[in-house]
């Protein structure tokens, strides 16, 4: 297994999609932080108004369109009164469920790379225990998934400070039980993702899964229908309501129900995945 | 040794795979002995590479038992043991040849990257240094996917159509690797399409149709199989056959149609012709036959049951191209 990690990761550190996933991360986190500089601080409401974010009428008088835009960063102002620089990060990526989107992306490139050119006959033929595959696509996952996670935090941090910190830092406590359990949950997103390629060992597959499913798409889509039978209880044990509505710090028992929805998953898909590589033949 | 005691490289016993009800391979009892170069020859969908991938490991056996090295085959010892290369052959496109086989390596846990380089050298790709192998052409390709399985020095290889896409130079550079490495004492199984490639290296053959082992069989008997017999065409049959006879009684001959005599275990055809036209027999065609392994391979798939049988039959008259002799100018009229 540990072999085929190490494969994997010198994979990973040549492969260019490693690095465009990771690109569109922080790009994600750069655009939010210049919309809310924009908005927020006097000197970005002076540009927003410059390249026509905000129209001034030719008297010079506010326009009642202008009073409204006022209004509303007066509005959000007040709003980020209590945003912290974890809660910038979770609306950025992780909230709408973009990161489980990108981050499926490339776990799909990973584990389709080796369907495409045919070297897992390469692999298979030395590693015939079909679990130490799993096993290692998972490792490499986790890796990656951490490395996602805390570098695109750091950028998050870095932003703050390159914009003039428009949010206070979060506690530290609260910012390791998050990373924790959002490593887990997105574990269980990396794991359904293997389990849908070595299904389909297809590209498109993966990735319309990964766009599909971490974007919470098929769970709005499957909520509404079970809402017509008064069946919606389920929604709070799916990944993606996890990723977006769960907790920024540790308060109580319930608050480790994330990582235990992200455990129970990632052990099952992991298991599925397991049986249907041994029982397909490569 | 013992005969009895031989241990095989690879040995399967009742092998079959079937898919959707249909046997690919059906009860494939194969044996390769250690050191042999094994031909493994079929046609298109007779289930050479089903076999082969259920020896490697890719598919697995719907029944039936693989033995390698006298170890089973789930056995991880046995496994590493093996270098393969399977139908097309496995590589990420996006690599160069070295990147490819330093993930092999890895993924095999070698950590000494010497074998690489000396992988890279035996295939003659040592010099394509960053070009991505998507930019390779196919026999480039294919060399890299025989580096690839003679990573980490295997016992046993197992090359499916490996010669495909080759030019004249690099079959037989292949060739001439293939056979150093039998030397070596490495064992080696080839399925291969180009049966007079084949033909060159093989030391032991199995023939399989439709999933099942027609018949395996080593060099030397399929050379006695093989043996060229004298045919000759006159005008009448019964006339020359006993004039044969007379001239020697113990001559095996065959009447396969009439006016065709063929006469086996023949070294001086000179005074066969002589003896017919001065006995007033008109000879209208004569020459030496040898068939070679493509024939043989042709004659048992239309027989399964006996080859011989068939070769002796109308179909194996291929015309001039069969007869030695026409080939050299020797045919009397």
């Amino acid at each position: 297994m540990f072999n085929l990690l190490r494969m994997d990761l010198y994979r990973m550190k040549r492969s260019k999609f490693i690095y465009i996933c990771f690109a569109c991360l922080l790009l994600v986190i750069l655009l939010c932080y210049v919309m809310v500089y924009l908005v927020i601080t006097p000197k970005g409401q002076e540009i927003a108004t410059k390249i026509g974010m905000v129209e001034i009428d030719t008297g010079h008088e506010i326009s009642l369109a202008v009073a409204d835009e006022k209004e509303s960063f007066n509005e959000k102002n007040a709003l980020l009164e209590n945003v912290t620089l974890l809660d910038m990060y979770r609306e950025s990526n992780m909230d709408g469920g973009g990161y489980l989107v990108v981050f499926g992306i490339a776990v799909t490139l990973l584990v389709c790379g080796d369907y495409q050119g045919g070297f897992i006959k390469n692999i298979m033929t030395i590693h015939k225990e079909r679990w130490t595959y799993i096993g290692g696509k998972l490792m490499a996952a986790g890796i990656l998934n951490f490395l996602y996670l805390v570098l695109s935090f750091v950028f998050n941090m870095l932003m703050n400070l390159l914009f003039g910190n428009l949010v206070p830092a979060a506690p530290w406590g609260g910012l390791v039980f998050y990373l924790v359990w959002v490593w887990l949950v997105s574990m269980a997103f990396a794991a359904l993702i293997i389990m849908l390629c070595v299904f389909s060992r297809s590209t498109a597959i993966g990735v319309t899964g990964a766009i599909l499913l971490g974007s919470g798409l098929v769970v709005s889509i499957l909520s509404s229908i079970t809402n017509q039978f008064n069946l919606s209880g389920w929604t709070e044990y799916t990944l993606y309501y996890n990723i977006t509505y769960g907790p920024s710090a540790y308060t109580s028992m319930a608050d480790l129900r994330a990582a235990a929805v992200g455990l129970v998953f990632l052990v099952l898909y992991s298991i599925v995945a397991g049986i249907a590589l041994m029982k397909r033949d490569i | 040794m013992e005969k009895g005691q031989e241990t095989f490289a690879v040995e399967t016993l009742s092998l079959t795979k079937v898919y959707d009800g249909k046997a690919a391979v059906n009860h494939l009892n194969m044996q390769v002995r250690e050191r042999a170069i094994y031909g493994f020859i079929g046609r298109n969908g007779a289930g050479k590479s089903t076999t082969l991938k259920m020896i490697c490991g890719l598919a697995r056996p719907t029944e039936g038992e693989i033995r390698l090295f006298g170890k089973t085959a789930d056995n991880p010892c046995a496994a590493r043991r093996i270098g393969s290369l399977i139908e097309s052959t496995g590589l990420y496109p996006k690599m160069s040849a070295r990147q490819n086989l330093i993930m092999k390596a890895r993924c095999m846990g070698l950590t000494d990257e010497s074998q690489v380089d000396a992988a890279l050298n035996i295939t003659g790709l040592a010099d394509t240094g960053k070009k991505m192998v998507r930019h390779f052409s196919m026999g480039m390709k294919q060399r890299l996917g025989v580096a690839l399985a003679l990573l980490g020095n295997p016992d046993l290889l197992i090359l499916d159509e490996p010669i495909n896409g080759l030019d004249p130079e690099g079959i037989r550079e292949v060739r001439q690797l293939l056979l150093t490495l039998c030397e070596e004492g490495k064992t080696i199984i080839v399925s291969s399409h180009i049966l007079g490639e084949l033909s060159k290296i093989a030391t032991h053959y199995g023939i399989i149709k439709e999933g099942n082992l027609v018949e395996q069989i080593d060099q030397e008997s399929l050379e006695r199989k093989c043996k060229d017999y004298f045919q000759i065409e006159v005008d009448d049959c019964r006339r020359a056959l006993p004039l044969l006879l007379e001239r020697m009684p113990g001559l095996q001959t065959e009447v396969p149609e009439g006016g065709l005599i063929r006469i086996y275990d023949l070294s001086d055809s000179a005074w066969v012709n002589k003896l017919l036209i001065e006995n007033q027999v008109q000879v209208y065609a004569s020459g030496f036959h040898h068939m070679d392994l493509e024939e043989y391979f042709l004659n048992r798939m239309d027989d399964p049951e006996n080859g011989r049988k068939a070769f002796h039959g109308k179909k194996a008259f291929h015309g001039k191209k069969a007869f030695r002799g026409e080939k050299e100018g020797e045919r009397h009229v």
